[in-house]
């Protein structure tokens, strides 16, 4: 089904194509009858060896037949003597190759030669890496012979430094050769493992990776393998489960709590609330209407009492809990994950690690200056900067990325996207969590990220922006007053459940339908919306219905 | 040894129109010569085969020119005594025709022609205590299994019989460096698995675990100059992933990151007009699997002459309502 070209033919050849066909259909047919018929009938034998194999050489995906020849081979294996047990197996992997030569990206061949290794009396594992080396010399790509070899190593008992040098030596042959450094991202964790490293691989070495992706990149700086690798090294933004904040409010009787990734709440994972070391019962939810992970929990109708008190979250499953304390003169309080200022969002580097990106930034400078076009120098340039210091090089990065956009146009809404990101990083990395006021107006941003770092906030300013819709605003739980002005925003079912929202501003937005607006209905304070310049204002009939979805409501239209 | 981009070049003279009659035609014809050279060596797919012919058909609109008992009366002859469906009459069970022929039952809202019980009870006997999941019971593992065990016990309504935790650790154990997914652990990413795999964790409610900046970066980028998508890097752009890519974005909530008009471009050059259908990409010969999958991505574009695709299940989304499945996504 693919590559294959369409050809002009003329009806005579047309003719004659199908008179072989036919000729050959009958041949296949009636062999396949008879496999079906011998397996049927229990014959285990040379004679369906034969048949079998004749059909597997040009349909290899044919299953039910390599299945017959597993059943074959499993008679075998308990009726003929060793010897020519032995010899029967041979065959069948010479068999293998033969088919494997013609077509190598059959599943069922594949698998065909594991189940023959691992039944065979005596398999000779070392030959099979032999084999794969072939195989993937003729094809470095070919993912089924790389899951084959990974199958055998695991057999053979092969080093996983056996395996690291030679995807070296194979990204030396060809620096295009993502299998392999796929492959050395596997191996690495397994040869030099760092648990508390976001990567899983000890920093040192990860560090000396960058000089044999350097050596890749700079010689073919269009390579996207070596680019995509480069910026696995580079990625540090994972971080371990912990609580990002917690919140109690006497007045609300809530209790907030916001983990760094998200976590399930349930019978199986328990999670517990004491005050003053007593357990107190909670039931827990989170912004989303159904049970799911999530990163943001809230216990509402706590009995929070009187005085100064202590309260404590414990996660037992993650082994992670939270003290906070409450005086007897405060309504509410809020913890924060205390971070370094440029490092909200990614893990902070280490002296020798700075030292590296920093040698690393100066030469990919040195490549951009002789390639100030290649798209992959650009985001790599960018990447190290951000990972440096994402608020110094901020200009830099967006003026990067407007080149970007246009050197790039085919992912322009990316590039959008990830703008977006870095300027909403970059304004949080200065805002402490406990601010009532978020400022994030006019800055072009077609998303907004990093929502579930803002359950707290009561308002926010979003004017003049490109937003079009609103997900993961039900993270925002605090929010009071939300100013929406001037986006292209058409859909608001993110509002969806904001329990504390009373103002709403969507002034010059792309609000069509008075549909659109029913989801205001479960905002149950909201009392005032301006829908100022939105098509849904054009029509008297609209905004008579709208009145009366939302009975209570100042609207101005 | 400077890389050359592998890329197509689009004709000038393409099609730019999506000509729904012919592809209706092409379908509606195919498997009516029974004897034809192409479909007796395909019959190791035809389970697999009649599911892409009926989805397409209806996502034209056009199922009921399909032969609805035909087609029931074959499936319920796959029943092996296992309890597993195979590819055809007297062929093996095996997780990828099962899945097959349950979406065919689903379509036809008939999933009591075959003895469904016996059908949940092998898909949970395949399940291994690592959590992945058998092809058949000759043991091969693959993620796309996963992808078919759950979507078939979800069908069934019956997702609940597995172990769903162990099933995603599994699914999660072969995630990549780049965000996506391959085969089995170690294995490297192809668009294919990781539209199997983001399927499996969306039906099983754990999307979370995916970073889709990253996933959704690696699927962009397979976008190429002539706007079709290859399936990994280096290589061709093919039909079928505008499929596979387009629905694992539009899961992870980024499909806007493809560039619609230029893809859009590169799928309807792949129809053939004398014959109907599509191609893996211009040029080549049709067949029914490039035909759904490329009916499947304009629906995802938003093409409206199509019905709506689930990118999930790759079934009508008024399929999806009818049995009442409705999964969140990102
Ligand atoms: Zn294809």
């Amino acid at each position: 089904m693919h590559g294959r070209l369409k050809v002009r033919t003329t009806a005579e050849q047309q003719e004659a194509k199908r008179v072989e066909r036919e000729k050959k259909l009958k041949i296949y047919t009636g062999a396949t009858k008879k496999a079906f018929e011998k397996r049927n009938n229990r014959e285990f034998d040379e004679e369906a060896l034969k048949i079998t194999g004749e059909i597997l050489a040009v349909n290899p995906d044919f299953y039910s037949l390599w299945n017959f020849r597993k059943e074959i081979f499993n008679d075998f294996k308990e009726k003929r003597p060793k010897e020519e047990l032995d010899k029967a197996f041979q065959d069948e992997l010479y068999f293998l190759e033969t088919c494997l030569k013609v077509n190598p990206k059959s599943y069922g061949t594949w698998h065909h030669r594991s189940f023959v290794m691992e039944t065979m009396p005596t398999p000779d594992w070392k030959r099979e890496i032999k084999l794969c080396n072939t195989f993937l010399q003729y094809d470095e790509r070919n993912f089924h012979c790389w899951d084959y070899r990974r199958f055998v190593v695991g057999k053979a008992s092969i080093s996983a430094a056996e395996e690291f040098e030679f995807t070296t030596e194979k990204i030396a042959n060809n620096f295009s050769d993502y299998s392999s450094w796929h492959y050395r991202s596997k191996l690495l964790p397994i040869l030099h493992p760092d648990k508390t490293h976001p990567s899983g691989v000890n920093e040192e070495i990860l560090l000396k990776e960058f000089e044999t992706v350097q050596n890749a990149f700079f010689t073919d700086p269009n390579d996207q393998s070596a680019w995509f690798y480069h910026r696995w090294l580079l990625g540090r933004h994972q971080r371990n489960l912990e609580i990002n904040t917690m919140f109690v409010s006497r007045k609300d009787r809530r209790v907030m709590v916001t983990t760094t990734k998200p976590v399930m709440i349930d019978c199986n994972n328990p999670v517990a609330l004491k005050i003053n070391d007593k357990e107190v019962k909670v039931e827990w939810r989170n912004q989303k209407s159904q049970r799911k992970y999530s990163t943001l929990w809230l216990a509402d109708n706590v009995l929070v009492p009187d005085g100064s008190i202590n309260i404590q979250v414990l996660m037992d499953t993650h082994r992670i809990s939270q003290l906070l304390s409450l005086k007897s003169d405060e309504s509410e309080s809020l913890f924060t994950l205390p971070f370094k200022e440029g490092n909200r969002f990614s893990y902070e580097l280490t002296s020798s690690t700075s030292e590296t990106l920093q040698r690393e930034l100066e030469a990919i400078v040195e490549l951009y200056e002789i390639e100030p076009d290649n798209k992959w120098v650009i985001l790599t340039l960018m990447s190290l900067m951000k990972s440096l210091d994402p608020l110094k090089y901020e200009q830099e990065i967006l003026q990067q990325i407007s080149h970007l956009q246009n050197l790039d146009p085919k992912r322009k809404t990316y590039y959008d996207d990830l703008r977006s990101k870095i300027l909403v990083e970059n304004t949080l990395e200065a805002f402490e969590l406990n601010q009532q006021c978020l400022d994030l107006s006019d800055k072009k941003l077609t998303v907004l990220y990093h929502t579930s770092l803002l359950p707290f906030i009561s308002e926010l300013h979003l004017e003049g922006n490109q937003l079009v819709n609103l997900k993961n605003f039900e993270f925002l739980q605090c929010l009071k007053n939300l100013i929406l002005d001037s986006n292209k925003i058409c859909d608001i079912n993110g509002l969806r459940g904001l329990n504390s929202l009373e103002k709403l501003s969507l002034k010059d937005n792309l609000i069509q339908d008075v549909n659109d607006l029913k989801v205001l209905q479960t905002c149950p304070n909201l009392n005032t919306l301006n829908i100022k310049g939105n098509t849904v204002c054009s029509e008297d009939k609209s905004l008579n219905e709208l009145r009366q979805l939302l009975p209570g409501v100042s609207i101005t239209s | 040894m400077a890389s050359q981009m592998k890329d197509v070049e689009i004709p000038e003279k393409a099609l730019k129109e999506l000509l729904l009659s012919k592809h209706a035609d092409y379908i509606g014809a195919y498997g009516t010569k029974k004897d034809d050279y192409e479909y007796v060596m395909t019959e190791y797919l035809r389970m697999n085969g009649i599911y892409w012919g009926l989805t397409a058909m209806d996502l034209m609109n056009q199922l009921d020119r399909m032969n609805k008992e035909e087609v029931i009366g074959f499936i319920k002859q796959c029943q092996h005594e296992s309890g597993g469906i195979a590819c055809s009459v007297g062929h093996d069970p095996h997780l990828l025709c099962t899945l097959s022929a349950i979406q065919i039952l689903t379509l036809y809202d008939a999933q009591d022609a075959v003895n469904t019980e016996k059908v949940i009870e092998w898909v949970r006997s395949l399940q291994q205590d690592n959590g992945c999941f058998y092809g058949d019971k000759w043991g091969e593992v693959d993620t796309r299994f996963s992808f078919c065990a759950v979507a078939c016990l979800s069908l069934l309504g019956k997702l609940d019989c597995i172990n769903i935790d162990k099933a995603v650790e599994f699914v999660v154990s072969c995630m990549n460096y780049d965000g996506g997914f391959g085969c089995r652990p170690g294995s490297e990413t192809h668009a294919g698995q990781v539209y199997c795999c983001v399927g499996m964790l969306a039906i099983t409610g754990c999307l979370h675990y995916i970073d889709a900046d990253l996933l959704g970066w690696w699927l962009c980028e397979r976008q190429l100059p002539s706007g079709g998508l290859n399936g990994r890097p280096e290589k061709l752009p093919d039909v079928c992933y505008s499929w596979w890519v387009l629905a694992s974005l539009k899961i992870i909530d980024r499909l806007h990151w493809i560039d619609k008009d230029s893809l859009i471009a590169f799928i309807l050059a792949s129809q053939d007009d004398e014959t109907g259908g599509f191609a893996d990409r211009p040029g080549d010969m049709v067949d029914p699997f490039h035909t759904l999958f490329g009916l499947c991505g304009l629906s995802l574009l938003g093409n409206k002459s199509v019905k709506a695709i689930n990118p999930v299940f790759c079934m009508p989304e008024e399929t999806m309502q009818r049995i009442g499945i409705q999964l969140d996504l990102l």
